[in-house]
Order: C-alpha cells, then sequence, then structure tokens
C-alpha cells in the first residue's frame, strides 16, 4: 500500500501488471524468459566483444599479464598496420568484387528461372527442380580436387583464358555452385506466393510474358530478391576453404584467406589478426543488424517450403 | 491492343521457358554436374608419382581408405584404423555439437516465440554469430582459448574457479570440446531461425484449448507444438548435420585437426589428403564416400520422420 512507487511495482506496471493484482504466473515466466534471453545474449557476444577489444589494443597489451577486459590505451594502429605493411586494400577488393559478382549472376539467374518453376509446366519441370535442390546435398569439401584440376586448366575456355588458378573469377564461378540452386529455390517460392491471377490480369490487358515479368511481378519480388541477394552474398564473402584451394597470391585472395595469415606455424599475429577479422566481420554486423528481417525469410524460404 | 501484335513478340514468348531456364541449367551442368562426374572419375585413378599422370586404379582408392593395408595394423579386424579413429571424431564431433545446438536453439526459439517486448533485438542479437565468416569465428575461439593470454583462462582464473593455465588447445579432448563449443555458438542461430518460423505454424487457438484442458506444459508442448514444430526440426536436423560433416573452416583454423589427431574429421581428413599430400586421387575417393553418407544420412532422417524429402 505504501510501495505505490516502489520498483517492484514499476516493474509490474511495465509487465502490463495491474499492481494491485497479485504476482501472476505470466509475468513471472515473462521476467524469467527476460532473464535467460540476456544471459544468452550476453554469453554469446563477449567473443565478439573479446576479439573487438584485442582489435583496438596495442600488441604489447594484449600479451601481457594478467589480461585485460576493457582496453588501457586503445588504438587504432592495428587497423592502420594492416592496410599498410599488408595488402588488406586488396584483399578488401577482392572480397567486395568476388561477393558482389556472384550475388548479381545468382540473383539474376535465380529469378527468371524461379518465375519460370513457379509458373509453367514444362517438360520434366518437377525432377529438373529436385535435382537442381538436391545439387544442394552435394558437400562442396567433396568437390575441392576437381574445382581445383578444373580451374588449373579449364575445358573449353582454356584456350582463350589460361588457367584460372589463383583469379577471382575461378572464385566466381565456384561460388554460385553454393548460390545458385540456393537462389533458384528461394525465389520459385517465392513468386509461388504471388497469385497467378496477376500474370493473367497483364496479360489480358496487352502485356506479353515478358512484360508481365518484368512490369508486374518482378517489381512485387522484390522482398524476396533482397533475401536472396543479403544471403548469397554473406556466403560468398565468408567462404573460406575453395579460396584456400583456389587462390595463393593477394590478386585473388579474400579476407578470411588474409585473416587466416596471421597465423603462423607457432606465432600467431593475435592485435592484427583480430583487426583483420573485425574488418571482415563487419558486413555480416551489418547486414545482421539492419536486414535481419530478409536474412530470416531467405534461409525460411529457401530451407522449408511453405 | 491484340496480344498477337507481332510475330517476334510472339515467337519470344513461345521460348520463355527455354530462355529462363535453358541458361541456369547450362550453368549448373558446366559447374555441378560436371565437376561431380570428374570427382568419380578422379576416385578411380592414382596419380603416378614418376610421371605425375593419372593412371585408373580401379577401387584401390576406396580400399586403401577404408579397409586394412596388407600386413597393417587393422582396427576391428580390417578397417584401416585411421579410417576408424578419424571417423570416431567426427561422430564425436557432429554429434555432440548437432544435439547441443538443437536443445539450446529450440529453448531460445520457443522464449523469443513469446510476445515479449523488444523481441526483434532480442533476434538479431541471437543471430549474428551466424553470419560472421566461420573463419573469424574460428580463430576468435582460438583466441578465446588460448592457453596464457585467452579470455577464457583469465575469466575462470579471476573467478577463483582455477589457478593455472588451462591447455585447452593442446589437450585432445579439451580441443575436443572447444571446437565444439565454437561448433554451437556458430550454427545455433541457424536452428533458432528455422524452429522460429516453424513455431509461427502453431495455431493459437490449440494453445488455449489445451490450457483450458489443463494440459501440463511438457504435454502441451508434445501434444500442439511439437507436431507442428516436426517439419522444422527434420529440416533443421537435416541440414546441420550434412553441413557439419563437410565442415572444414572451424577445425582447420582451430586446431587443424590436432593435437596429434585427435581432432582430424573427413573434411580435414579429404583436404589434407588432396591438397597437402597431394593425392587427388584418395582425396576424391575420400569425397565421394562423403557424399554417399551425406545422401544416406538424409534418407534415413526422412525415414525416421516419415516424411518423404521435397513432397511436392
Amino acid at each position: 500500500m505504501s510501495t505505490k512507487k516502489s520498483p517492484l511495482n514499476r516493474l509490474r506496471r511495465s509487465l502490463g501488471l495491474d499492481t494491485q493484482n497479485e504476482w501472476p504466473s505470466v509475468a513471472r515466466e515473462r521476467l524469467l524468459a527476460y532473464g535467460l534471453l540476456a544471459v544468452y545474449v550476453l554469453i554469446i557476444w563477449f567473443p565478439i566483444y573479446y576479439i573487438f577489444v584485442t582489435s583496438i589494443k596495442p600488441s604489447s597489451e594484449v600479451l601481457s599479464l594478467p589480461i585485460t577486459f576493457l582496453p588501457q590505451s586503445p588504438t587504432t594502429q592495428n587497423y592502420v598496420d594492416i592496410f599498410t605493411n599488408r595488402p588488406f586494400d586488396n584483399y578488401t577488393i577482392n572480397s567486395m568484387i568476388v561477393a558482389t559478382t556472384t550475388t548479381l549472376i545468382c540473383i539474376t539467374l535465380g529469378t527468371v528461372t524461379g518465375y519460370s518453376f513457379s509458373r509453367f509446366d514444362f517438360m520434366g519441370n518437377k525432377s529438373l527442380l529436385l535435382s537442381i535442390v538436391g545439387a544442394r546435398m552435394i558437400p562442396p569439401i567433396a568437390l575441392i580436387v576437381p574445382f581445383f584440376q578444373i580451374m588449373s586448366n579449364p575445358p573449353l575456355i582454356g584456350g582463350f583464358t589460361g588457367s584460372l588458378y589463383d583469379t577471382r573469377l575461378a572464385l566466381i564461378l565456384t561460388y554460385t555452385f553454393f548460390n545458385l540452386p540456393f537462389a533458384v529455390w528461394i525465389m520459385k517460392n517465392y513468386f509461388d506466393g504471388i497469385p497467378e491471377s496477376l500474370d493473367e490480369q497483364a496479360r489480358i490487358d496487352g502485356c506479353s510474358r515478358w512484360e508481365a515479368f518484368v512490369k508486374i511481378i518482378l517489381p512485387m519480388a522484390k522482398p524476396g530478391i533482397a533475401a536472396t541477394a543479403i544471403l548469397a552474398f554473406i556466403f560468398s564473402w565468408n567462404e573460406f576453404v575453395f579460396a584456400l584451394v583456389l587462390t595463393s597470391s593477394e590478386q585473388a585472395q579474400t579476407l578470411p584467406i588474409a585473416v587466416s595469415l596471421f597465423v603462423a606455424d607457432d606465432f600467431v599475429d593475435w592485435a592484427h589478426l583480430a583487426a583483420g577479422g573485425m574488418i571482415a566481420a563487419l558486413p555480416g554486423i551489418l547486414f545482421g543488424l539492419f536486414f535481419q528481417q530478409y536474412i530470416v525469410s531467405g534461409l525460411t524460404q529457401g530451407a522449408v517450403k511453405e | 491492343m491484340s496480344i498477337e501484335k507481332s510475330p517476334l513478340r510472339r515467337k519470344l514468348d513461345k521460348l520463355f521457358v527455354p530462355l529462363t531456364v535453358g541458361p541456369t541449367l547450362l550453368w549448373i551442368a558446366a559447374i555441378i554436374v560436371y565437376p561431380t562426374a570428374k570427382l568419380l572419375v578422379s576416385s578411380f585413378q592414382f596419380r603416378n608419382p614418376v610421371t605425375n599422370e593419372m593412371e585408373f586404379v580401379g577401387l584401390r582408392n576406396f580400399q586403401r581408405l577404408i579397409f586394412a593395408r596388407e600386413g597393417g595394423n587393422a582396427a576391428l579386424g580390417i578397417f584401416n584404423p585411421s579410417f576408424v579413429s578419424i571417423t570416431t571424431n567426427t561422430v564425436i564431433y557432429v554429434g555432440f555439437s548437432v544435439s547441443i545446438s538443437f536443445l539450446l536453439g529450440l529453448g531460445i526459439a520457443l522464449l523469443l516465440d513469446k510476445d515479449l517486448k523488444g523481441r526483434g533485438w532480442f533476434r538479431t542479437a541471437v543471430i549474428v554469430p551466424w553470419i560472421l565468416p566461420y573463419v573469424m569465428s574460428g580463430l576468435m575461439w582460438r583466441w578465446m582459448f588460448q592457453s596464457d593470454f585467452g579470455a577464457i583462462n583469465g575469466a575462470l582464473q579471476r573467478l577463483g574457479i582455477i589457478s593455472g593455465n588451462i591447455p585447452f588447445l593442446s589437450d585432445g579432448a579439451l580441443a575436443m570440446m572447444a571446437l565444439i563449443i565454437a561448433d554451437v555458438w556458430v550454427f545455433t542461430p541457424f536452428i533458432i531461425i528455422i524452429l522460429l518460423a516453424g513455431l509461427q505454424n502453431v495455431p493459437e487457438q490449440l494453445y488455449d484449448a489445451a490450457e483450458v484442458d489443463g494440459a501440463s506444459r511438457w504435454s502441451r508442448f508434445w501434444n500442439v507444438t511439437y507436431p507442428f514444430l516436426k517439419p522444422s526440426i527434420l529440416v533443421a536436423l537435416t541440414i546441420r548435420i550434412i553441413f557439419d560433416i563437410r565442415a572444414l573452416d572451424l577445425v582447420w583454423v582451430m586446431t587443424q585437426g590436432g593435437p596429434g589427431k585427435s581432432t582430424e574429421v573427413w573434411a580435414s581428413w579429404l583436404y589434407r589428403t588432396a591438397q597437402v599430400f597431394n593425392e587427388p586421387g584418395s582425396g576424391a575417393a575420400l569425397g565421394v564416400v562423403l557424399l554417399a553418407v551425406t545422401f544416406a544420412i538424409v534418407a534415413s532422417l526422412y525415414k525416421i520422420f516419415g516424411e518423404s524429402p521435397y513432397q511436392a
């Protein structure tokens, strides 16, 4: 009664409860859920925090005891170093070119093909779609031997290009392998959700198939395309194994490789590694913070049908 | 205004499907079918160390990988001991990682499914680990587990739980544990996303009805939530398992399969055989085994859950 303004009552009110009432189980449950989620988030973000802190410590502080969880003399030196002493500008450009080009190829082909699979009943479309989806089950790592052989000595185009080993093109071609089937699948499912009567209406209004697709359906598919693009970009940006097998110099190596290069046999340059790691992680963190709903919807469309 | 305005237009319309599907099929044939065919061929070949030519050797690569060499030390009678130990490591790694992250992910998904304020923020916060480059995450955990300056030893000492440094990554069992923790950290968000989507399919009225009937929380989960969640669980587990078997990134940057061979799994073995030891034939044979195992796992998971893959 005298506790009208007590913190407990304020909490009750913020949980949407009448302060006069008993402490109902719903509120207790909610409070527990908040508590558990908060603990979980703190635990999983701690390593990210620690690697970030490491990246802004001078090397001497990184390797001194006792270890510090707050930087004593924060500095951006590590970031400056990796762009001056190491070709991190090249690595970043390589990563951007490879991820962007792969994404463009995948959303272009994925969109038009996904649309046809959604709308048309053509010869063998069911089994074709099945095999495209089934291709996702092939473990990419099983294919490092053939991909290495093919890129070192490309058939058909080899006469024009020579070996593609250690080129960005090799990575782009390879990355479409993971992403294109995925893109077709997400877009097919997305188009399935757009009523076919819209196509028909457009056709009655005098549009050709192409016009109906480009003018009417494509604009409606923007969220699906965005989700596909973001996922394809992230997957390509983060890829490591094929970049390890198919590249050997800064003319094609991407950021994940660059970060791993800080590990020497018996010595790891942790301060600079942390800075490089933060650069490599930046798009992921930004996409996660600002486009979370696209990532979730893309992944859900791609993994679970309906 | 008529649709049949020009013959060119009609022709283009007729070609709609071939023009939109054709390029993708050709691309996929070039980038997936052809390499897979080449994988099969390479698995029957052996690189002659003298001439550097690939020679046809039949099933010898598979034999060498899986079965004991004549006169060699044989585990379980006939199997190659390294095949047995690496397979055991793979099963431990995948088994623990997938089950822990599944239970954790299910718990978090159930919490996030509640009508909480700020749910969007929590959702964003929990999915970020999955979006980061695996290499960066692996190295980050290697740094966390580093024995002298790592945060885990540091924190445990500050809390007074341990007095000396624990050499996490130079002890076989601890290194495997570290690897599993990193894997759970990276992939639990994936489970959360898929299960959260599945939870949206559970009709709200059923919960209310169960509540009225006085069903316990446990029976509400099994009788209401689980049946609707089953398809999502199936997808989450399938993808999680097959992606864990093939995952090289974390293992390679955290332990390189070491110390000794205590964290060597199929993926790192394959990479080592094919690239480091430059035995493309054996590497390809391992790739074929991996491919077969992947399909077997997918098929049996769908059998267990009683659903055919990709129902139309």
